[in-house]
């Protein structure tokens, strides 16, 4: 009954438009939505994320914030003798007023002492750092931390030198700087002339072989109360902030989800008794009741999958885009999976209609209104 | 379809609505045979069971009593599925009131048919266009019913009807939205197109003026058959 389904289709274009624009919007909305959840978080965590350490050990009263958490040498001396850890690096991090191109910018500057701990895994252009150089987080690339630009740490004329960048590695959403933990202190001290030796912030750590990150982070636990060891994914995702922002936009999702089914549904539920009779007729002279759901569902499947397509090129440019200096992406798995969920939730909701279709008697085109 | 069997044969047909806790007759002990190429009118006041007698005898309808034979064909214990069945191959309507699907012009309702059980495609849009021209509407094929006038809609239904070539056809008052001299065409082209191809037909009419395009009358009141 594909004839039938596509022949009103055709001849109803206004109403199949608007709910087709009404599913595009949705869906537009949701994946957009969807990028801008990721590029928050991104910006927020990117460079936990991102780094080369499997394990982050923070101290307990850090409250899982790098910058609050302080590692005492007796803490670290007993993390690098633990039997499972192959090999531990100190990593310090900073906010420190930083000039580029003529422009301040709260920074974040990231030590790290080995490269293989702390050092950022998404590297585009350029290379890792040497002494006094910087790989920059490449979202402010464009605001004076491009490669072979230089930047100042404030006050005290500290000058690093950009050799790198890297995608998705800031830290609280602003430009980040990845840096030998050497020249970290020398920042700290160029800031701060009396700060003597700072404690490092968190050590990185690497399980030695047949030993998984969680069970060195578990390890590690066991050695102090004030020991917090985490995986990589895990610090970044226990990041203060994190979970609130993903139960904000899962609450968003959550509606839409409940608003797609009550767009479609509704919208056959209604056409489905705008043309009962029509159905009626349909039935009586011989149409099977299974055909008559089967152009339903045709039109389900073409409204769900033009209000989809329509709604994903809407998205792709916007999601090249920048919103606020935070970077969107196009977010592939989002696309799929709502793409899944709008087919199920739209085919599904019109199922409610077809139940309508089903119950036809087709006497009733012979009695029905006999209008006169 | 066995040549030899009449057209339709109700055999003491009763057909009982129980609305409310009380029960209406439509149809008492109805027996009515009409043979092949019989065109019989079905004549009776407002609610005498005219309609009911065609839905029934047209398998939209199950009777409480009797037996329905069409063509030979028992669909009296029929199902759901198998009455459906039956509609689609055996049967054509002209119903009361709706007739046509508004969203479909007028050669697309006749084809419409052609989607319901196995397709034909090519001998259907040829069978329609020819049932188009026969019936004088190969130039309002492509309107809308919205866009046709009363008579052509009724028209576009006894091509719809015809569609399936079926064996008997029901016509449930074809002219009473129609004045007295459209109403003649019409008949005059329902007796032609019957004849024309050896099928049978009930005629409902409250219009005594129309009975004599039938070949035989046939009264009811009450629910009750009068020859
Ligand atoms: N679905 C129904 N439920 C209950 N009673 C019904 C139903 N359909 C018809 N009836 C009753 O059955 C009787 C016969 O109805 P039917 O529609 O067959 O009459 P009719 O001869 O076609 O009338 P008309 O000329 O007005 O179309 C009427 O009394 C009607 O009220
Ligand atoms: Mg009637």
């Amino acid at each position: 009954m594909i004839f039938l389904a596509l022949a009103e289709m055709l001849r109803a274009k206004a109403r199949f438009g608007l709910v087709i624009s009404a599913i595009a919007m949705l869906i537009f909305l949701i994946l957009f939505q969807q990028s801008l959840q990721a590029g928050l978080l991104t910006s927020f965590v990117g460079a936990i994320r991102n780094q080369s350490a499997p394990v982050l050990v923070y101290t307990v009263d850090g409250q899982r914030v790098i910058q609050g958490s302080v590692v005492t040498p007796d803490l670290e001396a007993a993390v690098r003798a633990d039997p499972a850890v192959a090999a531990a690096g100190r990593i310090g991090q900073g906010t420190f007023t930083v000039r580029a191109d003529g422009e301040r910018f709260d920074t974040s500057i990231i030590g790290f002492e080995s490269p293989a701990l702390g050092a950022p895994t998404s590297l585009l252009r350029g290379r890792l750092p040497e002494l006094g150089e910087v790989v920059a987080s490449e979202a402010s690339a464009a605001s004076g931390f491009d490669l072979g630009e230089v930047v100042t740490v404030e006050p005290g004329g500290y000058t690093l030198t950009v050799v790198g960048l890297a995608r998705d590695v800031q830290l609280n959403a602003g430009p980040t700087l990845f840096t030998p933990y050497d020249s970290y202190v020398e920042a700290v001290r160029s800031v701060n002339p009396d700060a003597g030796d700072p404690l490092p912030n968190v050590l990185g750590v690497s399980p030695v072989l047949g030993t998984s990150d969680e069970q060195l982070a578990a390890t590690l636990n066991e050695i102090s109360l004030d020991i917090d060891a985490l995986p990589r994914n895990v610090a970044a995702d226990e990041t203060p902030g994190v979970a609130q922002v993903r139960q904000s936009f899962q609450v968003i999702f959550l509606l839409y989800g409940l608003v797609i089914p009550c767009v479609t549904g509704l919208f056959f539920l209604i056409i489905t008794f705008q043309k009962s009779r029509a159905l009626t007729l349909l039935h009586a002279i011989g149409a099977s009741s299974s055909r008559l759901v089967g152009s339903l569902l045709v039109q389900a499947l073409a409204v769900v999958t033009f209000g989809f397509a329509i709604g994903v090129a809407l998205y792709t440019p916007v999601s090249s885009q920048r919103l606020g200096g935070i970077p969107l992406r196009f977010e592939t798995e989002a696309v799929i999976v709502w793409g899944v969920v709008l087919l199920v939730l739209g085919l599904g909701s019109s199922l409610v209609a077809a139940r309508r279709v089903l119950a036809i008697e087709p006497a009733s085109a012979a009695s029905g209104g006999s209008g006169r | 379809m066995i040549t030899s069997s009449p057209a339709l044969e109700m055999n003491e047909v009763r057909k009982v609505y129980s609305v409310a806790e009380t029960e209406v007759v439509a149809l008492a002990d109805a027996s009515l045979t009409v043979a092949q190429d019989e065109i019989v009118a079905l004549v009776g006041p407002s609610g005498s069971g005219k309609t009911t007698l065609c839905s029934i005898a047209g398998g939209i309808l199950s009777p409480s009593e009797g037996t329905v034979t069409v063509g030979g064909e028992d669909i009296t214990g029929y199902d759901r599925r198998r009455l459906t069945r039956f509609r689609r191959e055996r049967v054509g309507f002209v119903f009361q009131s709706v007739n046509l699907v508004p969203f479909l012009n007028a050669r697309e309702n006749l084809l419409i048919v052609d989607e319901f059980g196995r397709r034909e495609r090519r001998e259907a849009k040829l069978r329609a266009d020819r049932l188009l021209e026969e019936l004088g509407l190969s130039d309002r094929a492509a309107n809308l019913p919205g866009q046709l006038s009363g008579g052509q809609r009724q028209r576009v239904a006894i091509g719809r009807a015809l569609m399936n070539q079926p064996s008997l056809v029901m016509f449930d008052e074809p002219t009473s939205s129609l004045d007295t001299e459209l109403g003649s065409q019409v008949m005059e082209l329902i007796r032609t197109e019957m004849k024309s191809r050896g099928t049978s037909a009930i005629v409902v009419t409250h219009d005594d003026r129309i009975t004599h395009f039938c070949d035989r009358t046939v009264g009811i009141v009450d629910g009750v058959l009068a020859a």
